[in-house]
């Protein structure tokens, strides 16, 4: 369609104030968190309402006009990326914490709350909202609820498909609906569950009813050095198979440490191969008891130093330097890919192993962040643009998340799937997978409008069969540039 | 790869690309909030810069309009795990926005009058008395009565509203140039007296010069009229800032001081960073960076200072706000609290949204006066929920905009005024 | 009943009966071990029988990932005895008559664990089902943590048998707990509400939080031993009784035997509701049953609204209408034996019941499976008014 009668028909529905139609302002929103895609969209707008949303889709979907809809930008698979002639619905302008019930211990918010921003909200009432992605601070809700966003601390507490009543939804014809209920229990099939991680293919949230927790009455949180990465992933082994189900394993190595320490100075060892975090949450005694566990079998696999934190500040920082991990490493590389795989928990050392010889092979460095507690890696591919290295890293980035695959695991355990992933997901499922997932996707949207291209493979990006590393066709096609 | 940009120092390339667009920035900046736009946070207006200076995009008004916005206040500098110098990246693109776009004859116009204004105490007074005439003559009454502000421009009536309540007295009063100590003098301190500080808050400089003397200080106060340039800079008048830092470089070493301190947060950080603007200029980088080296914040230096002169009880539930270039700028947040908790019975709250800057930045109230008046009433709001008996905030911007949207029930304080409170042992309002 | 059986033993042979029947039998039943053969609707007569229990076994224990692969047609029960120090925190009460796994998933059963574990939407990692034509979809796969691709498990989650045969499933695992105790603090349902409440705001975390009005609130505690003691402790503050073994053991077998009947002309329902309103909901259909002269019994998950109500005797539609009016469309009939055939089985639809009958079209288009369940919202009549999705 005619991109100035679309752009006309959008100000018309919506006003002109939330419609961007400049050439500057559209350019802002050509990526999201995943850089190395760039389609500059059509036109961008930024609704106030449930019936602004659905207002924008309508017009969308009575011109066949493709789009996406874009919480804070932070999605590390590309799943917010336009589509070339398409519309940007931004969720920026719906930020309101619309009720609290600390009685049942829920709270109805919009989609652009940010995810930390729900635990403050509730947080006067001893109740927080438990998913906690390491963008929490800026990453919002809408985007949890598309991503099914986990943390690390969905070892104990799950993702945010255990973490969400209701939701408010626009589907892609522009009708609005409800899914879930006040309740677990529900008639008919399950669709808030299917709806929770589809990575905005079948419609916009607008409304979400998110379930909160009582804040843990006690918690715990050691950091253990030890002298190799194996021996802290043996100790993680040993913890689960103790019957311990932490609220949160996660591990660092020295590359991730040296990023961290020197972007916020979170007391880790500077000089340990490996540093494994373990919080224990719960009623005092349960923790107590279990925390000492936890401390012996660190000793037991041959722990060089166990930290505790002696204080909730002292804890913060801990975890401040956890999450800020990604982007630290921006400190020690010129550029970098996050991967994002999944692997099981008894093949962690198996992993880790293979990801140095391929990061060898490349003559690159990797960094390890991982979540050991559900074998979910976050390999950091260390390269520098200026030095010619992008297409090895990308290589090797590839190479890790089929590596996990291979190993009995999954593509992707949080980032999502997005653009980035989608040419890759035949690895995974066989076509008769991808078909019947298909059929759901085409019942919320049989006109492909909603976030098209992503998710699943398309023969139009992938080709019949992709074969790894191949550029993407809409690069080659010069649709899309990489950085 | 050519590039938008002019060869002045334009945006430097390793700068740029520490950003990688994590987005950490956005839940900080105070255009974001507001306006939830990609292009009104750090990380859309860096992203542009990039595209600028790769040459994809232009230096024109659509791009320079997403500068102007920005109130640097600096929140997602300290936010940023990256470590992106959005500072300064700003610094250097607002000087190429001031050199290659054109702005509207009405803009133009404005920002000429506040330039004309501010940074000239004796215009400023002379102004200041015309409002105060026109407060205390019903003239204001009467126009507010008659419903005239709301057709004055939202910057004009920006201009109306910040006026704060003076006194001719106050308007007047003269800071002495030299106050001696009680004792022995430990430091030999210069204040900086400020040009908009020394019209509106003769009171805050009043109340500094008490309280260092107490903590045996010898305080001089230069008398030269002098801005340091701080709002020049922060709106990217580069060369006017640069001539205004070297004469106050130059006003401040005629007296040989160990420490020179500010009570404006703004100033302060501006005093600071003379070092690094003039870094280019062989004749005076040593000079700035020497000088630079020896500027505090009044509340910094307290809290260095062992406490000598008894503090007497204040009784009051103090809302801190932090002024952005106090704790982002200056990354000064610890020691105005320190200092204020060393007054037996004043109670400290935090208050939400603290990172939030409220709307003045420099002269951005008035020339962003929509967005300005958002956030001004957003923290007004966070700062009420606390239920302070008194705000404080230690920069002479945050006073004014602070005062212009809070309960007028609550006083609004620099935080050396409870100092001197205390010591003095009388109500500090 | 059809006459013609179909008992495949893997996922192959199960294909094969669905690829190559679609003429010849073009109406399914999917029957697993038949415990919950009348739940959530009156199935038409079809030209077979898919039954499941043949697909038994499991495929694939992994102990140290704490994760099960078994076939859909597995009893819970024998999932259970296979695993060692570990379990499948679910604990619907047919199970013990030897519901199958891929049952309980088709029904979204549950039990009181769902208080702290949830239901098998929360612990089924992966699933391969097999649709009308034969076609074989896997979604998930064995690790915990996986976002790649749509959650089919979830879809099939409450189905009915409506979209397809479940095949197979893996499964996260939890690990044994070392001690369990359960406190009981009698009362009405109200003070239950307020107590369990308090409970859960002061971090207890109880594994199950039930009240019925025999018990009372019944308070599992699960962890380590003194973990547990001293919870139970703070429970028995507040006017609790820890139970000795029998008593725990008799007070859940309690609660089982509400959703779980042995008396013949029971009809069983299931509802949620807010937690606060459970107890407002309880009193309405408890009324509902005294003028309809009908006895009931109940328990109510006091921390996540879903409650479970049998009816004996009297008029059963009465306080299944009242059931709908207050709960709509999250009222789900278990069993309806005390029903008349042709009472409505369902209220309300969902707002998006028309998404239900898009899903439906989609991956059933023929209409072979389970005819008369979901019904009417899947094949509407006329007189169901239908709340769904109206453009804004």
């Amino acid at each position: 369609m005619d991109r100035v009668a679309l752009q006309a028909e959008l100000v018309a529905a919506l006003g002109a104030d939330a419609v961007l139609t400049d050439p500057v302002s559209l350019r802002a929103y050509e990526c999201d968190g995943l850089t190395g895609y760039r389609v500059v969209p059509a036109c961008v707008v930024l609704p106030r309402d449930t019936a602004q949303v659905a207002a924008a889709v309508r017009v969308c979907a009575r011109n066949g006009v493709p789009f996406v809809a874009r919480g804070a930008g932070t999605g590390l698979s590309g799943g917010a990326l336009p589509v070339a002639d398409g519309v940007v619905i931004s969720l920026q302008r719906l930020r309101a914490v619309v009720s609290v019930d600390p009685v049942n211990r829920r709270a109805v918010v919009e989609p652009g709350v940010t995810n930390l921003d729900i635990s403050r909200a509730v947080a006067a009432h001893g109740l927080y909202f438990a998913p906690d992605p390491s963008s929490q601070q800026v990453c919002t809700i809408g985007g949890n609820v598309a991503e099914n966003s986990g943390g690390a601390h969905c070892l104990k507490y799950g993702f945010t498909v255990h973490h969400i009543h209701e939701i408010e939804v626009v589907l892609p014809d522009g009708t609005v609906t409800t899914l879930g209920g006040p309740a677990p229990h529900q008639g008919g099939y399950d669709l808030l569950g299917a709806f929770i991680g589809s990575e905005g293919t079948l419609g916009i949230v607008t409304r979400i009813t998110v379930k909160l927790l009582p804040r843990p009455a006690a918690v715990q949180t050691l950091v253990a050095d030890f002298p190799s990465v194996e021996q802290a992933g043996d100790t993680v082994t040993a913890i689960v198979a103790a019957g311990i189900v932490p609220a949160a394993v996660e591990m660092m190595d020295a590359l991730a440490i040296e990023a961290v320490e020197a972007a916020v100075s979170a007391g880790y060892s500077r000089d340990t191969a490996a540093a494994l975090i373990v919080e224990l949450d719960g009623p005092p005694a349960e923790v107590t008891a279990q925390f000492a566990e936890v401390e012996r079998l660190c000793h037991e696999h041959g722990t060089t130093k166990v930290h505790v934190a002696p204080t909730p500040e002292a804890r913060a920082a801990v975890w401040k330097g956890r999450k800020a991990a990604f982007a630290a490493v921006g400190r020690i590389s010129p550029n970098y890919f996050v991967q994002d795989g999944v692997v099981p928990r008894t093949r962690l050392a198996e992993a880790l192993t293979r990801i140095g010889e391929l990061a060898d092979e490349a003559g690159l460095r990797v960094a390890n962040v991982f979540h050991a507690g559900d074998g979910n890696l976050h390999p950091l591919v260390l390269y520098s643009e200026a030095r010619g290295e992008h297409e090895r890293a990308e290589h090797l980035s590839s190479s890790i998340a089929e590596l996990c695959v291979d190993l009995g695991g999954s593509l992707s355990g949080e980032h999502g799937i997005g653009t980035d992933k989608a040419c890759s997901m035949p690895r995974q499922y066989d076509d008769a997978d991808l078909a019947t997932m298909t059929l759901l996707r085409r019942a919320f949207d049989p006109d492909d409008v909603c976030n098209p291209g992503k998710l699943l493979p398309t023969p139009r990006l992938c080709g019949e069969r992709p074969g790894p590393h191949r550029p993407h066709p809409l690069e080659a096609a010069g649709l899309i540039e990489r950085i | 790869m050519s590039t938008s940009f002019d060869a002045r120092r334009p945006p430097q390339r390793e700068v740029l690309d520490d950003c990688v667009h994590c987005g950490f920035c956005l839940p900080t900046c105070p255009t974001y909030a507001v306006t939830g736009t990609e292009t009104e946070s750090p990380r859309g207006r860096i992203y542009l810069m990039d595209l600028a200076a790769q040459g994809t995009i232009g230096v024109d008004e659509a791009f320079g309009e997403h500068i102007d916005s920005c109130l640097g206040c600096l929140a997602c500098v300290t936010a940023c795990p990256s470590g992106v110098q959005y500072d300064r990246l700003i610094e250097s693109v607002r000087p190429q926005v001031e050199r290659n776009v054109t702005r509207s004859r009405a803009d133009r116009l404005f920002r000429g009058l506040v330039f004309a204004l501010f940074p000239y105490p004796n215009r400023l007074r002379v102004a200041a008395l015309g409002g105060l005439v026109y407060q205390r003559s019903g003239l204001r009454a009467l126009v507010r009565r008659l419903g005239l502000l709301d057709r004055l421009p939202a910057r004009l009536r920006a201009l109306e509203s910040l006026l704060p309540p003076v006194t001719v007295r106050a308007l007047l009063a003269r800071t002495p140039e030299r106050t001696r100590p009680p004792g022995a003098a430990r430091l030999r301190v210069g204040l900086l007296a400020g040009c908009a500080q020394r019209v509106f808050f003769g009171d805050v400089n009043a109340a500094t010069v008490r309280v260092l003397a107490a903590e045996g200080c010898d305080v001089l106060v230069p008398r030269d009229v002098q801005c340091c340039g701080a709002l020049s800079v922060h709106a990217g008048r580069e060369d006017e800032g640069l001539a205004r830092a070297r004469a106050t470089i130059e006003m401040f070493e005629r007296y040989r001081l160990d420490v020179v301190v500010a009570n404006v947060a703004g100033c302060g950080s501006t005093l600071k960073e003379y070092g690094a603007l003039l870094a280019d200029d062989p004749a005076w980088a040593e000079r700035a960076a020497a000088f630079s080296a020896t500027v505090r914040d009044v509340t910094e230096l307290l809290a260095e200072l062992t406490p000598q002169a008894p503090r007497h009880p204040v009784a009051a539930r103090v809302a801190y706000h932090d002024a952005c270039h106090l704790a982002n700028a200056q990354r000064v947040r610890e020691q105005p609290r320190a200092v204020l908790r060393a007054i037996p019975g004043l109670q400290l709250q935090d208050v939400a949204e603290a990172e939030l800057c409220c709307g003045s930045a420099g002269i951005y109230n008035l020339v962003q006066p929509v967005t300005a008046e958002e956030l001004g009433q957003r923290k007004a709001a966070n700062l009420e929920a606390v239920a302070p008996d008194v705000v404080v905030t230690a920069n002479a911007g945050c006073l004014l905009q602070i005062r212009r949207f809070l309960d007028a029930g609550i006083p609004v304080l620099h935080p050396v005024q409870l100092v001197d409170a205390s010591i003095r042992g009388c109500d500090p309002v | 009943m059809p006459t013609t059986r179909f008992t495949p033993s893997d996922v192959d042979e199960l294909r094969a009966v669905l690829a190559d029947t679609t003429a010849s039998h073009p109406r399914l039943l999917v029957e697993g071990a038949g415990t919950a053969a009348t739940t959530g609707g009156r199935p038409d007569p079809a030209d077979a029988v898919v039954d499941t229990t043949g697909l038994s076994g499991v495929l694939r224990y992994n102990p140290a990932d704490m994760t099960v692969a078994v076939r859909a047609g597995t009893p819970l029960t024998q999932v259970q005895a296979e695993l060692a120090g570990q379990r499948v925190a679910f604990d619907p009460a047919r199970g013990r008559r030897g519901a199958t796994v891929g049952g309980l998933l088709a029904t979204a059963d549950g039990g009181p664990a769902r208080q702290q574990f949830g239901v098998l939407r929360d612990l089924v990692i992966g699933a391969t089902v097999v649709l009308a034509d034969g076609t074989v979809a896997h979604s998930g796969g064995h690790v915990i943590k996986n976002v790649a691709g749509y959650d089919l498990a979830k879809l099939f989650h409450g189905s009915l048998g409506t979209l397809g045969v479940v095949a197979e499933v893996v499964l996260r695992l939890h690990p044994l707990p070392r001690h369990v105790v359960t406190v009981a603090v009698p009362g009405p349902a109200e003070e239950a509400t307020r107590t369990g409440t308090d409970l859960l705001g002061r971090g207890i975390e109880p594994a199950a939080l039930e009240w019925t009005p025999d018990s009372g609130l019944l308070v599992r505690l699960e962890g380590t031993e003194e973990g547990v003691l001293a919870r139970a402790g703070a429970v028995e503050a507040v006017g609790g009784t820890i139970l000795s073994d029998d008593a725990q053991a008799a007070a859940w077998a309690g609660v089982d035997a509400v959703a779980d009947p042995a008396a013949p002309g029971t009809t069983v329902l299931r509802a949620g509701t807010l937690p606060s309103d459970g107890p407002g909901f309880v009193a309405t259909l408890a009324a509902a049953a005294a003028r309809a002269g009908a006895d009931l019994a109940v328990s109510s998950g006091v921390g996540t609204g879903v409650h479970t109500v049998a009816l004996t005797g009297g008029d059963h539609a009465a306080v299944l209408a009242a059931a709908h009016a207050a709960a709509g469309p999250a009222v789900t009939v278990l069993r309806h034996d005390g029903l008349d055939p042709d009472a409505p089985l369902w209220g309300p639809p969902p707002a998006a019941v028309a998404l239900l009958r898009a899903v439906k079209q989609r991956f059933d288009p023929t209409g072979r499976f389970g005819a008369g369940r979901l019904s009417p919202w899947l094949a509407p009549v006329r007189d169901v008014p239908a709340t769904e999705g109206v453009p804004a």
